[in-house]
């Protein structure tokens, strides 16, 4: 009985333990969306839409259900948190601000779209990710030179931006030529948190105020200062997206038309898809998500690797490193890996040279110093998780047999010490023997 | 909790009290529809799919490909054959037919009605109850020779109101405790359905206690901040929308069959259509079909037809002259009735009090269907206003059948371009207020002034801003921005002295503020509001300022952010220095010396030969001969060892020879030496 109790809680852990995220599998496939309203599931159903097709499982629920929780027993129910829920105070069941921070530390992921207005909860949770919102609840971005031109909408909070931030790998290799239509709330990222990134800023004359004050006292947040939408990478790898704008991911601004002001183009269709989409991808490890294997080490000329190298040995070196493209781990290219030889501070930094296929390799010479050194791969770039390899290894001096043994230099010695040694052998015959 | 549907904050933002503008179904909607509704393999998933696509573009008025509606015949005609189908299959084989006109077996209906009357019969749950009146319904209206009815509508009426609770929404069966607003949709659907197929008239205190409970539902309205009503379902997989749709269509459907007004009241139907039009174009089939039917619903109905009232454009540019339009549309965008929109009044949102316009009655161009205001008044000038529009319908018997909002807000932004004038930036000295130096900006074109000042100097920028009609212009955003070479930004609002705008820098006064950096300040300058088109970003040049020492207690200026990309990027790389070998004498030098080392051991051979050597006392006997010959032998093998250890071997297999030579040569010497010894000794003995 007891077997078959146990079998049935296996079989039913089956599907969580096949579609859950692993470092084999690092995308993430379970995401909590947390909801004000279910209004939001209609009004930005594209963007679940296109979650939902590129294979994850949404769960949508509302921001103060009762029955809300994170984790079950000790283990994460879900890969991913999406808070579509920009005016909640308190979260219900047992979610809080601290579990959303566990759910963080412990590397998944995390979406955050506040709005005017947000509530201190959400603003509480951006500011623990680096990211801080206008102060002033009702304030909004304004940019009265990089607007979007519409014929309803004439405060100027609509506002059409490009400055994206130069990065393949979290926007995407395709580069996005229409401007992105938000409208929401600015915020400034901590300037000590290296973490934290702008990936769409707003314009020099945008500020962020309430734009039915006066403006009388200068604008908390001004110009390029203005961070829209950020992203944070933490050092675990988990990844978090705040936007200052709910409506970005919505439908409407899906769809609707763009036209900047002071430019004569008309797109039919704003950036708002292919931005949030792409995002998304990189928020969720669709992209850029490397690993790093067969670190191997050895002498020229030799194929095992040795427990221990020498001084001035030549000694090859080589890693393979695959970037997770979605489905399948496919090589990643890139022609700024560097391998560090490392004992107290880099000995040896040397680029790797690639064949395209994933492997970096290169060569080099042992210092003549002996200790205990380590291979350091220390890959940091933008948007890409980190790798960090290190592997030990001892390197000795040379043994007395190892160095060399005819100097040059020495020969008069040598050759006096040997003539000395003949003229000892004659000098013996001839002493002994003569009469 | 206030819940805001994420896209009415956009609205929202406008203004709270501001009712906000919903538009009719457009272009968009069709086209968008083309795309969701897109069948798979020329076919959709399910018959619901199916109906729910077709009644779609049946709505929008999408004409689709035949081959597509073949397809879904032949299924439909399938499901109506002699296998029997679930009721719920039957429905929408049922519906998907009433659209398509399929050819179908009408032969085969008796024994699908009389299957249907059965489970009517028996159903104690709303679903089925609703399928298979419903089909029953449209089997009726399929086949108008056919004598469909129900025999025991009052029971089947009075089976179905038990279900209702006491605030208008319906549980799903008798043993479900939970009540949705979405099932009281259903229910009234199906009630219309019996009170159609009732063979003799239904009581009629049974349908006004309906009536009352469609009033209790219409109580439970919920309202969202821009003047949209909703129904909010509070089972979970029900969304608001889908609740509201059910409810409006089961309404519909229930005031098509009975007599007498519902007296349902106008603002809250035009309140659900704002909120079907307010979700603008859905993403997802299931909520698109949801909101056209229900606008379709809404635009024929028996109880209130909601007019929609629209503007085309809401910000007008002075330059142009554009002139001001409204629409005002069924909720599909078919025309309205004869009607007259007017201007009750408009005033600028600064000041209530005085209106610009009063009681102006619109233009109505029958052409366009569009009203629009020929003459804007000449006071007219640039800025935020707020117009109020009323719409009287000509007939006074429309205003039974047609619902407006009375009277409709609408924040109206008139844009035009500013002038700039008499732009100047001068460095002032302090104490007197003499000029120092005085430069003149165009702020229409480039600038590039270049100043110097110290702390005991000051800095003044002033400008003046005009509107077209000559008066002066106050921009939300004035902003002086001064910035340090190292990138610490200081913000200065620019503030307006009646006419002209003007800021005085007093650097003394600043120090502080400015951290005591002293060098260049770059000098950026932006005027913008919503009403200026030439809204502007400029760099003035720069200030050069000259600040004192800072003392020792003075605050540092804050941090600024690196630029994360210069954290990343490859390192320079760094190649170990070996240390460099020992410096060795050329080659030639010891060779040279090797040959002098070996001098010393030829001038001993030379001085041997002189001395005349000779070995006779070289031992005769063989023995001893032996020994002498072994112990030389031994002393060559020494010296060899010698060599080769020099050559290759290493200390221990040497001294490991060494020992056994050394025994050897130990012996055999003692045995010569001591034969030398005792030869000698005879020698003097004798």
């Amino acid at each position: 009985m007891a077997k078959l109790w146990i079998f049935v809680t296996l079989v039913s852990l089956l599907p969580f333990l096949g579609s859950s995220f692993s470092s084999e599998n690092p995308t993430d496939r379970r995401i909590l969306v947390l909801l004000d309203d279910f209004a939001i599931k209609s009004s930005h159903s594209i963007f679940f839409k296109s979650l939902q097709t590129r294979g994850f499982e949404l769960d949508f629920k509302l921001a103060d259900d009762p029955k809300l929780s994170l984790q079950r027993y000790g283990q994460y129910l879900y890969d991913g948190l999406i808070l579509f829920s920009p005016t909640i105070e308190r979260f219900g069941g047992s979610v809080d601000l601290a579990a959303v921070l566990d759910f963080v530390d412990s590397g998944h992921d995390l979406i955050v779209a506040a709005d005017a207005s947000a509530s201190d909860l959400i603003r509480d949770i951006a500011t623990e990710c680096g990211v801080e919102f206008d102060e002033d609840p009702a304030a909004m971005v304004i940019d009265h030179t990089s607007y979007a031109v519409s014929k309803t909408e004439g405060d100027h909070t609509l506002i059409a931006s490009d400055g994206f931030i130069q990065s393949d790998v979290i926007l995407g290799s395709k580069i996005i030529e229409v401007p992105v239509l938000f409208q929401g709330v600015g915020h400034t990222l901590n300037p000590t948190n290296n973490l934290v990134l702008k990936v769409l800023a707003a314009s020099p004359s945008a500020y962020s105020v309430n734009p039915k004050s006066k403006l009388s006292t200068p604008p908390s947040l001004t110009g390029s200062a203005i961070s829209l939408v950020s992203v944070v990478q933490a050092r675990n790898n988990a990844r978090i997206l705040i936007s200052g704008s709910l409506a970005l991911f919505s439908n409407q601004l899906f769809r609707s038309g763009v036209e900047k002001a002071g430019s004569s183009t008309k797109f039919e269709k704003s950036g708002n898809e292919q931005f949030v989409t792409e995002l998304s991808k990189w928020v969720f490890h669709e992209r850029g998500h490397l690993k790093a294997v067969n670190v191997r080490h050895n002498k020229v000329g030799e194929t095992g690797e040795p427990a221990i190298y020498r001084i001035n040995d030549d000694l090859e070196y080589s890693v393979e490193i695959y970037e997770w493209s979605g489905t399948s781990w496919v090589p990643y290219i890139a022609d700024d890996v560097q391998v560090q030889f490392y004992m107290m501070s880099p000995y040896v930094l040397k680029t790797l040279s690639t064949d395209q296929k994933g492997r970096y390799f290169t060569s080099f010479k042992v210092p003549d110093v002996y200790g205990v050194f380590q291979f350091k791969v220390e890959y940091q770039r933008l948007g890409y998780t980190s790798l960090s390899l290190s592997k030990q290894i001892p390197v000795r001096p040379f043994k007395h047999n190892e160095y060399e043994r005819f100097i040059t230099t020495a020969f008069p010695y040598y050759g006096s010490s040997f003539s000395m040694m003949a003229g000892f052998f004659i000098f013996t015959i001839t002493y002994l023997y003569n009469k | 909790m206030a819940r805001n549907l994420g896209f009415l904050v956009l609205f929202l933002s406008l203004s709270l009290c501001e009712a906000a503008i919903f538009r009719p179904i457009t272009d968009s909607h069709r086209s968008a529809a083309l795309e969701i509704f897109a069948p798979v393999d020329r076919s959709y998933i399910s018959l619901e799919e199916t109906y729910e696509a077709l009644r779609t573009f049946q709505v929008l008025g999408i004409k689709k490909a035949a081959d597509i509606n073949k397809e879904t015949c032949s299924i439909v005609v399938e499901k109506l054959g002699p296998s029997s189908s679930s009721p719920k299959d039957l429905f929408y084989a049922l519906r998907v037919n009433s659209i398509l006109k399929c050819n179908i077996n009408v032969d085969n209906f008796e024994v699908i009605t009389s299957k249907l009357q059965a489970v009517v019969k028996d159903a104690n749950s709303l679903i089925d109850l609703y399928y298979s009146i419903g089909s029953l319904a449209l089997i009726k209206d399929e086949d108008a020779g056919s004598n469909v009815h129900l025999g025991d509508a009052d029971g089947i009426f009075h089976s179905i109101k038990a279900l209702s609770q006491s605030d208008g929404r319906w549980r799903y069966s008798s043993s479900g405790a939970e009540s949705s607003t979405f099932a009281a949709g259903l229910a009234l659907e199906a009630l219309a359905g019996v009170v159609l197929l009732a063979s003799s008239e239904v009581d009629q205190s049974m349908i006004g206690t309906v009536k009352n409970d469609i009033m209790k539902l219409f109580d439970s309205l919920e309202r969202y901040n821009d003047g949209a009503f909703y129904f909010d379902e509070k089972l979970e997989h029900q969304g608001p929308l889908s609740a509201t749709a059910s409810v409006v269509r089961g309404v519909t459907a229930f005031a098509a069959v009975t007599s007498g007004s519902l007296n349902l009241p106008g603002d809250k139907i035009v309140g659900l259509a704002n909120f079907f039009l307010g979700i603008g174009v859905p993403g997802t089939a299931k909520d698109l079909f949801d909101q056209i039917d229900s606008l379709a619903c809404l635009e024929n109905n028996r109880f209130f037809i909601p007019l929609i009232f629209s503007l085309p454009a809401s910000v007008h540019s002075l330059t142009t002259r554009d002139r001001l339009k409204v629409k005002v549309n069924t909720v599909l965008g078919s025309n309205s009735p004869p009607l007259t929109v007017k201007l009750v009044k408009a005033f600028s949102s600064g000041s209530k009090e005085t209106p610009i316009v009063e009681n102006k009655e619109l233009k109505f161009d029958p052409e366009s269907s569009i009203h629009s205001l020929d003459i804007l008044p000449k006071t007219v000038d640039v800025g935020k206003y707020i117009f109020v529009f009323e719409v009287v319908l000509h007939d006074p018997e429309h205003k039974k059948i047609y619902a407006t909002e009375g009277q409709y807000q609408v924040p109206m932004f008139f844009t035009g371009v500013i002038k700039i004038n008499s732009a100047e930036i001068v460095v002032l000295d302090s104490d007197l207020g003499s000029i120092e130096t005085k430069q003149k900006l165009d702020l229409s074109g480039e600038t590039d002034v270049s100043l110097s000042a110290n702390h005991l100097q000051k800095l003044r920028l002033s400008f003046l801003l005009t509107t077209p009609l000559g008066h002066v212009f106050k921009p939300h955003q004035v902003v002086l921005k001064l910035r340090h070479e190292t990138k610490v930004e200081h913000i200065f609002v620019v503030g307006n002295s009646g006419k002209q705008f003007e800021i005085v820098l007093d650097f003394l006064s600043l120090v502080e503020k400015f951290y005591y950096l002293s060098g260049r300040y770059d000098i950026q300058l932006t005027v913008g509001d919503a009403a200026m088109e030439n809204s502007f970003l400029k760099a003035l040049g720069h200030v050069e300022l000259d600040l004192p020492e800072p003392p020792e207690k003075a605050t540092r200026p804050p941090p600024q952010r690196v630029d994360p990309c210069s954290r990343y990027g490859s390192k320079q790389e760094i190649t170990h220095i070996f240390r460099a070998p020992e410096k060795h004498p050329p080659k030639e030098l010891a060779f040279t010396f090797l040959g002098l080392t070996v001098l010393p051991f030829i001038g001993f051979l030379i001085g041997l030969l002189c001395l005349r050597v000779n070995l006779k006392n070289f031992p005769t006997s063989a023995v001893s001969s032996t020994f002498a010959v072994l112990f030389h032998v031994g002393i060559t093998s020494v010296l060899l060892l010698y060599l080769l250890f020099w050559l290759k071997l290493d200390l221990f297999t040497t001294l490991k020879a060494l020992g056994f030579l050394g025994a050897f040569l130990l012996f055999v010497g003692h045995r010569t030496l001591s034969h030398l010894a005792s030869a000698s000794a005879k020698l003097k003995s004798s």
